[in-house]
């Protein structure tokens, strides 16, 4: 009965869950500015949240360190389906300045399908709002899919 | 006839439906104005029903180390009793259920979501959930004692010798006599209320059992998927309902002679009373700690509510 309603609810309010995994807390910086007055997300329903199983979309910055690559495999698996994988920056998807490093086991892909990928370093607010954008029209297909 | 009647009021009028719709809606609004304030555009008036039913179509996990059945009855513990609140409240003259003492019943029914939470998040297994947990029990403690205080001045002053704890009756006294609010002994009663309601819902600075930011939602930490949409729907009913009986107590006595008319009315004064309660003190406090909270309620605002209490009983 609600399915249609379901279904375009999944677009209209994706909650944020941001992992840092060795980011040099640029791109962080940046990810809260996109929730300030200035840029304010939230007209886009996009929340803040504080538990990755509240979490629709996974926000990844940095690259990833070998010890936080645990707490990275461990938070995606407890997010609940449907979800998104989105990184920012150039570090989770290159490796960026401290690719070939010994403290280094990425990039993001080696541990899950990334969705959106915003590079940059630092990305500007509006590539990243862009980005998350893009990952709430996909969290609507992949919440249409589920009941296929 | 009688159970149907008693079925629509449950599932549509007062109960379930009406308080869910207007739940929602003025969560909507909450969270637009709280944006004006802060010069941002804000989310659509619907975004707390994208919410909900994005959270319906979300994968329910339950983790391994939870009690798997207090874990999912928790939630709907908290939203089953939240929807016969609404019956005893008169909507002005309208009240669903008519007890002798709805006010004892109120007070009870809406420990419950409380409650609710403490049994889910304990049943969760999480070391987050256990702080929120010891967090929401201090802050039933703390608002229990102002809400009781405001209970009994009300009843006294309506009662005159004895205590009447009738809803209806304090409904029919505002009627004859004027609204509670403009007797001026009343005032420092409504404003404790008014203090109450915000801690009551768990919003801003009273919201220590919900941190996002430093116990990720406390007790509804690993909740996913529906039960956490019906907790946080339990959240926006509570708006309606803390509102509502403020407005039954302190504003009452509208006569329009028609239910839809009265019921349109109740929700817009609902709505200025949230605005007032919630949404402002929301936008320019920051969280307390949980002694300061603590300290709060039991200093300033039982002490306002005590000071009606004296008045009332002094018979001012």
């Amino acid at each position: 009965m609600f399915k249609k309603l379901i279904d375009k609810s999944a677009a209209k309010s994706p909650w944020l869950f941001h992992l840092n995994t060795g980011s040099c807390n640029g791109c962080d910086i940046e990810i809260v500015a996109c929730l300030t007055p200035r840029y304010d997300a939230e007209r886009f329903g996009f929340k803040l949240a504080g538990s990755p199983r509240h979490a629709d979309i996974l926000v990844v910055s940095g690259p990833i360190t070998v010890q936080s690559r645990d707490r990275l495999i461990r938070t995606i698996e407890q997010t609940p389906d449907p979800k998104c994988v989105v990184s920012i920056g150039s570090c989770p998807k290159s490796g960026n300045v401290f690719k070939g490093s010994y403290g280094i086991d990425g990039p993001l892909d080696k541990y899950v399908h990334v969705d959106v990928s915003v590079a940059g370093c630092t990305p500007k607010p509006e590539a990243i709002m862009e980005g998350l954008y893009k990952a709430a029209l996909i969290l609507e297909k992949k919440r249409e899919a589920m009941h296929k | 006839m009688t159970i149907l009647r008693y079925l629509f009021y449950i599932l549509v009028f007062p109960g379930a439906l009406f308080t869910i719709a207007v739940g929602l809606f003025m969560a909507g609004i909450d969270r637009k104005v709280i944006a004006h304030m802060q010069k941002r555009v804000g989310p659509p008036l619907r975004q707390p029903m994208y919410d909900f039913f994005k959270l319906l179509g979300k994968e329910t996990i339950i983790p391994a180390k939870a009690n798997r059945a207090a874990f999912l009855a928790a939630p709907v513990l908290s939203f089953v009793s939240l929807c016969f609140i609404m019956l005893f409240i008169p909507i002005f003259g309208f009240t669903a259920i008519n007890g002798a003492a709805d006010m004892i019943v109120i007070l009870y029914l809406v420990t419950i979501p409380g409650a609710a939470l403490i049994i889910g998040g304990a049943s969760s297994g999480s070391p987050f959930a256990s702080i929120g947990i010891s967090r929401e029990m201090v802050t039933m403690m703390a608002y229990e004692l102002p809400f009781v205080l405001v209970l009994l001045t009300v009843a006294k002053k309506v009662g005159g010798d004895q205590l009447v704890f009738n809803l209806s009756l304090v409904s029919d006294y505002q009627a004859v006599n004027g609204s509670l609010l403009s007797h001026w002994s009343m005032i420092p009663a409504a404003l404790a209320m008014l203090l109450v309601i915000p801690a009551e819902v768990g919003t801003q600075p009273f919201d220590v059992a919900e941190a996002e930011n430093e116990i990720c939602e406390g007790p509804l930490v690993e909740y996913s998927g529906s039960p956490l949409a019906l907790f946080k729907l339990s959240i926006n009913m509570k708006m309606i309902i803390m509102t509502g009986l403020f407005t039954s107590m302190f504003l009452g006595g509208i006569r329009t002679g028609f239910v839809a008319l009265d019921a349109l009315l109740f929700v817009i004064i609902c709505i200025a009373v949230m605005l007032v309660s919630i949404t402002t003190i929301h936008a320019v406090t920051a969280r307390l700690k949980i002694e300061h909270l603590f300290k709060f309620y039991w200093t300033v605002v039982a002490g306002l509510a005590l000071v009606s209490t004296i008045l009332v009983w002094i018979g001012m």
